[in-house]
């Protein structure tokens, strides 16, 4: 029984130095210490009654900041799909429509959704300054009956 | 020549490290293909303090990829198959503790596999997994 814990502490051990070294030489490799969550600014949000200006006059990039299924399944009408977790991936399919003046609103769904949080704070480290966040984007966009869309990107 | 007696295993045997051993390698691969993935992830559930998500998303892969390798390799198959066997425990308290809660999250265990989101199917592989480990744990000689 001793044997076994011992052992199974050496496995462990083994394990957390592997991924040290890991981390530290591979490309995808991120930081040890979760930086500090970067809280939104009030100014950041915007309101439903302005996203909603915006959206019909036309002025700005919508980008949906959750994965691809859930874009798919149904997004605001005419938003781009730039997943947060796959930013470098997929920032490359937007680039081109994009400005460093664009005026950008992210969104995902639910009050507890941090992905747009999370893009924006990428947009922003991108060079692009004019980024506004959805309050409760997907949710609060359906509810009030404004136009949303299915499948990929239009 | 006397082959080891990891080696010299029951056919019952090299079917749960097989199972146990390569679900784990499988799952810790996945992983660490994408670690901030798997911060994501982790974050999600909300049990794990803000500062070390990112600590876990690191160590947690490779820990669960050597303790499958050690299962289907050998030696110390009783070992890697209890540390497997906590890690299970572990995944079976966060899973039930996010529906619990009403989480829609996803699992962060296999991928995609079992539906995007979290969900009993989740619970149900785990289970499996904790059965098995802890059969291995118990008819494993080293």
């Amino acid at each position: 029984m001793r044997k076994s814990i011992e052992r199974g502490l050496i496995i462990v051990l083994a394990g957390m130095a592997l991924g040290t070294v890991g981390n530290l030489v591979s490309p995808k490799g991120i930081p040890f210490f979760t930086p500090p969550k970067q809280i939104p600014k009030a100014d950041e949000f915007l309101s439903l009654d302005k996203a909603k200006n915006f959206w019909e006059s036309g002025s700005s990039v919508f980008l949906d900041a959750r994965e691809p299924e859930d874009y798919k399944a149904g997004h605001i009408g005419n938003a781009l799909n730039l997943p947060a977790m796959a930013f470098e991936r997929h920032f490359g399919e937007v680039a081109p429509i994009l400005s460093p003046e664009s005026k950008i609103v992210v969104y995902c769904d639910g009050t507890e959704c941090e992905l747009s949080h999370r893009l924006a704070s990428q947009l922003k480290q991108t060079g692009y300054t004019n980024v506004h966040m959805l309050f409760n984007g997907m949710t609060a966009w359906r509810e009030a009956g404004l136009p949303t869309a299915q499948g990929g990107t239009p | 020549m006397k082959l080891p007696h990891f080696l010299r295993d029951s056919p019952a045997n090299w079917i749960l490290r097989i199972l146990v051993g390569g679900a784990f390698i499988v799952a810790g691969v996945l992983k660490i293909a994408s670690p901030d993935k798997f911060a994501g992830d982790i974050s999600n559930y909300r049990l794990v303090p803000h500062i070390f998500i990112n600590l876990v998303a690191i160590l947690l892969p490779w820990v669960e990829v050597i303790a499958g390798l050690v299962v289907l390799t050998g030696p110390w198959v009783r070992a890697g198959a209890a540390v497997i066997l906590a890690m299970t425990v572990m995944f079976f308290t966060a899973i039930t503790s996010a529906l619990a809660r009403g989480l829609n999250i996803e699992c962060g265990c296999f991928g995609t596999v079992g539906g995007k989101h979290i969900g009993l199917v989740n619970l149900a592989i785990d289970s499996a997994l904790l059965c098995l480990s802890a059969l291995l744990v118990r008819r494993s000689k080293d």
